[in-house]
């Protein structure tokens, strides 16, 4: 069973730490963290051509990780792959121990270092979620019965500061109703925003991972001069504590901020585990482990 | 109708350099609406060929001759009186109008001068939108009237991606996210129950052959079946 599932379902606040696959064959860093971090975080997550620029795929990295006794979750994305595609490596991945998987629908092919790539998106997030769910129950997206079921534990992305909200929220609905049992937010900077989204959220058993970052130089300085574009804010002070640090320090400045929500979230139980984005960093994730009393 | 876009001059005039004596035959039915491929276009890009093979001392002859639709047997069929008077074709029609031209001159080369962008909608003067990929399942009956396989570049079926920022595409911040659209044309509507529904699978198998549709009156005379 999915140790991610088991430390939900037990509110043992969980934490998911996002390692970051390389554009290549070298393993040592996108490995570094594992050693020193599974016992310490629940699972290992890989992201699936992030950004929709080439990766080592996450389905390799996530079995890797089982190899390495560290508990993966499999991102899954609808960008890059049909239907068949689609079904056939997530029966590849139930083969590879690999269960817990986050579907998502992928950034789109022109924002990332293949822009002429054709985009697929022969199945949406939701679509996906039904075709995972059919596959458990025993049959493909066609209806035909397969030869030994899959057992997932499913995910799916929601935007806690979407707007309009309405629409996001239908999707969200229409994301548990199609077999989410788990859900992670992109970063959260504004507190005040995720406590919103908290109460503004129908009563559903469904558990919640909120994203926790180091932002990276480069996003800091995009904030800085105006230019963000996210679809998460990030509130003037944090900014200012940002860039008044020295260039050499903005990440070290992100750790602690992250220990800090990190801590914030925890107490105040605005979400049921956390999902760690500290740019694959060991010394990084750790800073924001402690700095968040974990 | 259907939007294209002329190709750049310098690729016409490579395509068609062993040529000496080329027919360019315009559309006047969308390409010429989209100013592209009419008979004015067709007199346009005659004249440039023209003068770019004399400044290279070179000799060329053009025939110039716009039909009302490429695509359309009735209207094409005429040229071929002359077509073998001629070594190339140019077609200045949609990707439609060149195969169908090409198919029955098809012993000339034919050549298209225009790059087939989409189906859409003139908004104003030399302006036009896409609208509709031919999907051959429409939705609009459930989404608003606003189509999500073409509007959302990403033709998603079940509401918006987490990429939209403030109601604009993740992809083109310039564009408008097609679900919040469909969102605010259903709640005007009093409609946005409809957005819950969860939309299947889109059926490709209705269009990954190259499609054919008979009209339901002439079935018997082509043989399709009820």
């Amino acid at each position: 069973m999915s140790r991610l599932k088991k430390a939900l379902e037990a509110d043992k606040f969980p934490v998911v730490a996002e390692l970051q696959p390389p554009k290549g064959i070298a393993l040592d860093n996108m490995f570094s963290p594992v050693g020193f971090l599974k016992k310490r975080v629940t699972a290992f997550s890989v992201p699936d051509n992030e950004h929709a620029r080439l990766r080592l795929s996450s389905l390799a990295a996530c079995r890797l990780l089982k190899e390495a006794d560290a508990e993966p979750l499999l991102h899954l994305t609808c960008r890059d792959r049909n239907r068949l595609a689609l079904e056939s490596d997530l029966l590849g991945a139930a083969v590879l121990g690999i269960n817990n998987v986050l579907v998502v629908s992928g950034d789109y092919v022109t924002l990332g270092d293949h822009p002429q790539a054709k985009p697929v998106y022969d199945a949406d997030s939701v679509q996906l979620l039904q075709i995972a769910q059919g596959l458990m129950a025993g049959h493909d997206s066609a209806g035909l019965p397969l030869n030994g079921n899959p057992d997932f534990f499913l995910g799916a992305v929601v935007i806690p500061e979407a707007d309009p909200w309405v629409p996001q929220l239908i999707k969200f609905e229409k994301k548990v109703a199609a077999g989410a049992q788990f859900f992670i937010t992109p970063a959260v900077f504004d507190l005040e925003k995720f406590r919103a989204f908290r109460q503004s959220l129908p009563p559903h058993p469904i558990k919640i991972l909120a994203s926790i970052e180091i932002l990276g130089t480069e996003e800091v300085a995009q904030a800085k001069e105006g230019k963000w574009r996210q679809v998460y804010s990030l509130p003037p002070e944090i900014l200012q504590e940002l860039t008044a640090a020295e260039a050499e320090k903005v990440l070290f400045k992100g750790a602690e901020i992250a220990g800090r929500l990190l801590k914030q979230l925890k107490e105040e139980n605005l979400a049921d585990g956390v999902y760690l984005k500290a740019q694959g960093r060991a010394d990084l994730f750790t800073m924001v482990l402690e700095g968040g009393g974990l | 109708m259907i939007i294209a876009e002329r190709k750049p001059f310098a690729e016409i005039k490579a395509a068609v350099a062993p040529y000496e004596k080329i027919l360019i035959v315009g559309c006047g039915t969308c390409v010429a609406v989209c100013l592209v491929g009419g008979e004015k276009e067709v007199g346009l890009l005659a004249s440039q060929l023209k003068l770019a093979r004399g400044l290279e001392g070179k000799h060329l002859e053009i025939g110039e001759i716009t039909v009302e639709r490429q695509c359309d047997l009735e209207f094409i069929r005429p040229l071929c009186d002359f077509i073998a008077d001629y070594d190339a074709i140019i077609s200045m029609a949609c990707g439609a109008g060149v195969q169908y031209l090409g198919q029955l001159c098809y012993m000339r080369p034919i050549f298209p001068a225009v790059n087939t962008a989409f189906i859409g909608v003139n908004e104003e003067a030399g302006l036009y939108s896409e609208r509709c990929l031919a999907c051959n399942n429409c939705y609009l009956a459930v989404t608003g009237g606003i189509c999500p396989v073409t509007m959302c570049p990403k033709g998603l079926l079940n509401g918006p991606c987490g990429g939209t920022i403030n109601g604009r595409c993740e992809v083109d911040p310039e564009r408008e996210c097609a679900w919040t659209q469909i969102y605010q044309r259903l709640e005007n509507q009093g409609r946005q129950e409809q957005m819950r529904e969860i939309l299947p699978l889109h059926p490709h198998d209705r269009r990954t052959t190259s499609g054919k549709v008979i009209h339901p009156a002439y079935k018997r005379r082509y043989g399709g079946h009820e």
